[in-house]
């Protein structure tokens, strides 16, 4: 017999053993538990063993999640806001204070009480915050926690302060963490603060480690990352990590000793980066639940034994953001414009008079949004309807750029987004808007790959004068404040905006006091002063606020969706099925 | 030229054409800008990016920069994987595991049914089996394989149910030893027919998608060349002297007609390890390709870098391999010549 023909008896006789054996299987189900309480955590280094995705097995046992991405890290002083990590973060650690499911309420959490100044637990100069412990909490590890273990977790994030964590959040208002006994957990601050509670206490990296845990497993060094705390979480929430494996998926399971009310099921998230596939994978029955933005509702709108929840809106408007920071001839050659023309506020206003809001939101958004007043968004504190909101006014647009002295020579402006997503979308939307306007007004939109804008996003200053992003998830407006309004906050600096309000001082001003107003009437009546004052002088185009969106098997029981909550803003020890 | 002769010459020269090969990748990556980009956000201070452009030694001139990165890749370190989160070197052995098992399984499936298809076309020359090859090969190779696996998953995984995404059940794959990473391989040693049932399960989808093209390809190769031998006087001779029409292709024609088919098949195999990006996204494969996407979206350099260097390595090798091969299956290629 010939090799070729040895070989080729051999290959088949292979194929066929395959298919019988697949064929065996066929509409078969298997067993899909995925480590209970009981299970030991196990975290798999990528390359190492790589067990294995889920989708197609039986998961009448797990809900399952598909995420379009993965975490780097699980450690709270590690983590960055906004990243994959947080949402295992949510689930399996605790802080002292929750926001809970129905709006931005608090609820306590490992603190018995939510301070206030009626209940005396902050001080009358609104400097001392003082916490009651809970009793009886347990952690993962079966080590039991107190208010030592509170203070080391705080003071472990500012330590540590990582460039890539958010340890700013807690070292930039905390003078001082202090046990006051077993049970009572006391921080004073440097100044007094409206955001505390609301941005800082229940943050990700406000989250209560295991003192044993970390002690036993690398400590705490400066600027240094615990590898240990980085991949295995030990808290006490309704949920403990049991498997991580990298590249494919995480497992959680009910935590057994947990103190308060338990989780009903176990849970799986598995990584999806395919948006095609999450989609059949929830058509299928394969998948519980996963996030969703507005493009993706026509997809599966109608489909056989899928909901899809439309609730709050997301705390992350989509903005273009104006550049006047720029070094000479950095911009890219074609642009005409310089760090001048968007110091100008009548080249502002007019480009957030021309913008298509409402095609931005019917198209785009596939109605699923709306604007809002610069820029407070809808279901955070301070947001009214009272306030001005910008609406597309050509005429009034044409005017204002008229008045500026650009309307007869036109300009050549580059805008940077990342390809393929909203942002993309909104920078085009723009582009349109413009030419519409006036031919001689060239928008030049630059998608470009994630990386690419992230750099660009992140260098300082920006080679560009316009880009186009989402916000931060802030749960405070002053926060935000902070970050996108203030003259010489985060953004402040790089765009320049003491450059570009026509009062600086005033703005920054407010938003100082009312960052440090208690007193909640008197801060909403200090933004109510400055919507205006940011509506006449914008610092950005608010190009439209997205309803938060979720799809999900209907089997799903008690689902539950808050933006405030790190994403996919749920909280799975709510769900059963 | 004896075989182990021109295999040291080769072996020679790979080297060299490595060495090309890395200086060309490394430069072209920092084309696409600093590896630090990956870890910068906003939060960090001009000091903090300055701190770890130092630490990673990213302020040092370009051909600095790459005499120790080829220090570290001949030492075995290929830099750490920002996406990964861990060495390059660790997460590339379990990752080119998955994509090897893949790649095989699709070669498996090309090979296997290409060859078959294209001497059963080959044989019969313009008769009906001939034209539904041809539809076969031409369909196959144009079908686009992101479109493709979608049109499987809708048939197989939504409304069938039959066969699912992903590498492998939780659960089985928990429960045996993975010595080696192959999932098959690994529960054969294992003795557990329960996880080679699993991992075929899974196999199938991915496999066949990565293959179509590949068996396509073959088909036409084969076909053509197995229609020019039977076109010989070799052929003629052999059915002269009275030899059956089955051992005339099967003995004569098929084996020479093989020839140029096996190139062809040497170079998909490469081509097919590379072809799994898509494949592995889609099919949610925990391999190389998903990884690299993964990568090149973050700009992950290092584990770009590796990858680059390593279907390289791959490519240089099979080449030769396929040299070799070509030699042993046709003894008139002098090699070397």
């Amino acid at each position: 017999m010939s090799t070729s023909r040895k070989w080729t008896r051999w290959w088949t006789a292979l194929l066929a053993l395959a298919m019988v054996a697949a064929a065996c299987t066929t509409g078969g189900t298997t067993d899909s538990t995925t480590g209970g309480s009981e299970a030991p955590a196990t975290t798999t280094e990528e390359g190492e063993a790589p067990a294995t995705t889920g989708g197609g097995e039986d998961s009448g046992d797990v809900f399952v999640h598909a995420a379009d991405d993965e975490a780097t890290t699980v450690d709270p002083a590690q983590v960055e806001p906004g990243e994959g990590g947080e949402t295992i973060i949510t689930q399996v650690y605790e802080r002292l204070l929750e926001v809970g499911p129905d709006g931005p309420d608090l609820i306590p959490g490992i603190a018995t009480e939510v301070p206030t100044l009626d209940n005396g637990l902050i001080s009358d100069d609104g400097l001392t915050f003082t916490f009651p412990i809970r009793e009886g909490v347990v952690f993962h590890d079966g080590t039991d926690l107190t208010a030592e273990d509170v203070k080391y977790s705080w003071d472990r994030a500012m330590t540590m302060d990582l460039p890539d964590g958010n340890a700013g959040l807690l070292s930039d208002i905390v003078a001082e963490t202090t046990v006051v006994d077993d049970f009572t957990f006391e921080v004073t601050l440097q100044q007094p603060s409206a955001a505390f509670l609301n941005a800082v206490v229940t943050s990700s990296v406000a989250s209560i480690v295991s003192q044993d845990a970390v002690e036993a497993n690398g400590g705490v060094a400066a600027g240094e990352v615990n590898e240990f705390m980085t991949a295995n979480p030990v808290g006490t929430g309704s949920y403990e990590l049991t498997a991580w494996n990298r590249g494919e998926n995480f497992q959680l399971g009910v935590f057994g000793d947990y103190w308060g009310t338990p989780a009903n099921i176990d849970v799986r998230i598995d990584i999806a980066p395919d948006t095609d596939t999450r989609i059949l994978g929830l058509r299928a029955g394969e998948y519980d639940m996963m996030e969703i933005d507005p493009s993706l509702v026509p997809d599966l709108e109608g489909a056989e034994g899928v909901e899809i929840y439309s609730g709050e809106f997301l705390l992350e408007p989509i903005h273009i953001g104006f550049n006047t920071r720029f070094e000479e001839g950095s911009l890219p050659p074609e642009d005409t414009v310089t760090p001048e023309f968007f110091q100008d506020p009548l080249i502002r206003r007019a480009f957030n008079l021309t913008f298509d809001y409402q095609g931005f939101i019917d198209g785009a958004l596939g109605g699923q949004g709306a604007t809002l007043p610069h820029y407070f968004p809808q279901g955070m504190l301070g947001f009214s309807e009272d306030y001005p909101v910008y609406a597309q006014d050509l005429a009034a647009a044409e005017e204002l750029f008229r008045e500026a002295g650009v309307w007869d020579e036109g300009f050549t402006v580059s805008i940077i987004a990342e390809e393929g997503n909203l942002f993309e979308v909104a920078s085009l939307v723009l582009q349109d808007s413009m030419a519409a306007l006036n031919p001689a007004f060239q928008i030049r939109v630059l998608a470009q790959a994630e990386s690419q804008f992230d750099e660009a996003h992140a260098s300082d200053p920006i080679p560009y004068a316009l880009w186009a992003k989402n916000s931060d998830p802030f749960a405070d407006p002053d926060a935000l404040m902070q970050a996108y309004i203030h003259p010489d906050g985060e953004w402040g600096t790089v765009h320049g905006m003491r450059d570009m309000y026509q009062d600086p001082d005033a703005i920054a001003s407010i938003i100082e006091e009312a960052g440090t107003e208690l007193d909640t009437d008197a801060r909403l009546a200090m933004y109510a002063e400055l919507a205006p004052m940011l509506y006449d002088d914008p610092m950005w185009i608010i190009a439209g606020n997205e309803i938060a969106l979720n799809a999900h098997r209907d089997h799903v029981q008690g689902f539950v969706m808050n933006p405030l909550w790190p994403r996919p803003s749920v909280k799975f020890a709510f769900f059963d099925k | 030229m004896q075989i182990r002769d021109y295999l040291i010459r080769r072996l020679m020269v790979l080297p060299i054409l490595l060495i090309g090969v890395s200086i060309i990748v490394f430069a072209l990556t920092r084309v696409g800008g600093s590896p630090i980009g990956i870890y910068m956000s906003h939060e960090m201070t001009p000091e903090e990016v300055e701190e770890l452009e130092d630490r990673y030694g990213l302020n040092d001139p370009l051909p600095v920069q790459y005499v120790a990165w080829a220090g570290g890749v001949l030492r075995g370190d290929l830099g750490w994987s920002g996406v990964a989160v861990a060495p390059v070197t660790q997460v590339f052995r379990g990752k080119l595991a998955a994509t090897m098992e893949l790649a095989t399984a699709a070669g498996l499936v090309a090979v296997t049914l290409g060859v078959t298809l294209g001497t059963f076309a080959g044989s019969r020359r313009d008769r009906l089996p001939d034209h539904l090859t041809r539809v076969f090969s031409v369909s196959g190779s144009s079908m686009p394989d992101f479109w493709f696996a979608i049109v499987l998953l809708i048939v197989f995984w939504v409304y069938l149910g039959w066969f699912p995404v992903g590498r492998s059940d939780p659960a089985i794959w928990a429960s045996i030893a993975h010595p080696t990473g192959l999932y098959t391989i690994d529960s054969l040693m294992a003795g557990s027919w329960q996880a080679f049932r699993d991992a075929i399960w899974h196999l199938v989808l991915p496999a066949i998608t990565l293959g179509l093209a590949t068996t396509a390809i073959i088909t036409r190769m084969m076909r053509s060349s197995l229609v020019e031998e039977l076109n010989e006087d070799y052929v003629d001779a052999a059915r002269a002297k009275g030899l059956p029409e089955r051992l005339v292709l099967k003995r004569h024609a098929r084996r020479n007609a093989l020839i140029p088919t096996m190139t062809v098949i040497g170079l998909s195999f490469g081509f097919l390890l590379q072809g799994t990006v898509v494949v592995e996204i889609i099919y949610q494969w925990p391999g190389l390709g998903r990884w690299l996407a993964d990568a090149v979206l973050r700009g992950d350099q290092a584990t770009i870098m590796a990858y680059v260097l390593f279907t390289s390595v791959l490519f240089l090798t099979v080449n030769l391999a396929v040299d070799i091969i070509y030699a042993y299956l046709d003894r008139r290629v002098v090699l070397g010549s």
